[in-house]
């Protein structure tokens, strides 16, 4: 993964209404911590943020330039890697990040994303159970995402996620046993009509509790 | 239909309506979802209705989930009735749905019948909705 460079603006007001003005003027807030310092606030350019976010993925490691630091004592410069990225639900913008910072050579524990390639058999449902594996890894050598191909998987395959291959020097996290995908047999019509109880269940009220009864 | 098994009180007050879902906004289990984008009560007529709309469609070859439960009971006045005398009979079971909560899911491999089957869906639903996917959109 690429390193990327991003010339940030500490923020000096803080709370919903500044945060909003911040968003406002085409930029993110955003909070910086980790290694035993005192936690920065942080604007980010929106639109450079999110570009590098689409073009690095979610784990994307970045050189934050701090520009106008109002105290010299903090650093102008750090390593962060994106830790958290709140995006809105139904507008589908970036509300938040939260930067975590890291040093060259440290290794930390991210979620990458699982994707799978490939067809499965015809015939065959392909049930996809968690998104994100999490592994231990060099903080500059962080993978995009791991590949999962199913090409051609027959009904009852199944990958763990300690069948993924790792790039070296990347340790598992998630337990090695976790299912990750499996391939099942593609359900009949009779099966899907059946599986939501259609009937009408008579709903039985519990008795009123004691409280109630004496009128409380 | 959907309906719950047993209710601690038979008559609730209305399910308030402000806010935003607070979880369950996402797409978990399979590829495509439909995700609410207005507040609405869901009866459980219309999630069996929107089930079978998308059942229908795919024929087989897919799996459906849904992500809301119809736990709130409405109640109604009979017609021509004088106010006063109490409380209405509970007349309908609907899930309080908020703008953002993905409510439907679905896995299937021809992405174009899903979204087809998820568009008849919709119509079946009290609400403005959109398909989304695993992936999720651009930002």
């Amino acid at each position: 993964m690429s390193e990327v460079r991003l010339t940030v603006e500490p923020r000096t007001e803080f709370g919903k209404g500044a945060a909003r003005r911040t968003r406002r003027s085409g930029k993110i807030p955003a909070v910086l911590y980790g290694h035993g310092v005192d936690p920065r606030h942080l604007a980010l350019p929106a639109i450079d943020f999110a570009r590098v976010i689409r073009e690095n993925g979610q784990n994307a490691v970045l050189t934050l330039n701090v520009s106008g630091a109002a105290d010299k004592a903090e650093k102008s410069t750090e390593l962060a890697l994106t830790k958290t990225v709140t995006i809105h639900p139904l507008k589908n913008y970036i509300e938040h990040v939260d930067l975590l910072v890291v040093r060259r050579g440290e290794k930390v524990t991210v979620d990458v994303p699982i994707v799978l390639t490939g067809d499965a058999a015809p015939g065959t449902l392909v049930n996809q159970d968690v998104d994100t594996i999490q592994v231990e890894v060099d903080a500059l050598k962080i993978p995009e995402q791991f590949e999962v191909s199913i090409e051609d998987a027959e009904a009852g395959a199944q990958v763990l996620a300690g069948q993924i291959a790792l790039p070296a020097g990347a340790e598992l996290v998630t337990d090695a046993e976790a299912l990750v995908v499996a391939v099942n047999e593609a359900p009949t019509e009779a099966a899907m009509e059946a599986e939501v109880d259609t009937e009408g269940a008579g709903v039985v009220e519990d008795q009123p509790d004691a409280e109630s009864q004496n009128g409380a | 239909m959907l309906i719950p098994r047993k209710v601690k009180h038979r008559k609730q007050h209305s399910p308030k309506r402000a806010g935003a879902a607070k979880g369950g906004t996402k797409v978990n289990f399979g590829e495509f979802g439909i995700q609410a984008l207005e507040h609405s009560y869901v009866t459980n007529r219309q999630i069996e209705s929107a089930r079978i709309a998308m059942t229908r469609h795919i024929k087989r070859g897919g799996k459906i989930w849904i992500n809301i439960f119809p736990d709130r009971p409405l109640t109604k006045k009979p017609a021509e009735t004088r106010m006063g005398s109490g409380k209405g009979s509970p007349e309908w079971w609907v899930a309080n749905v908020k703008p953002g909560r993905v409510m439907f899911e679905m896995s299937f491999p021809n992405e174009t019948v899903a979204r087809e089957a998820l568009r008849r869906a919709i119509h079946k639903l009290p609400m403005k909705c959109r398909i989304v996917t695993r992936e999720g959109g651009e930002f």
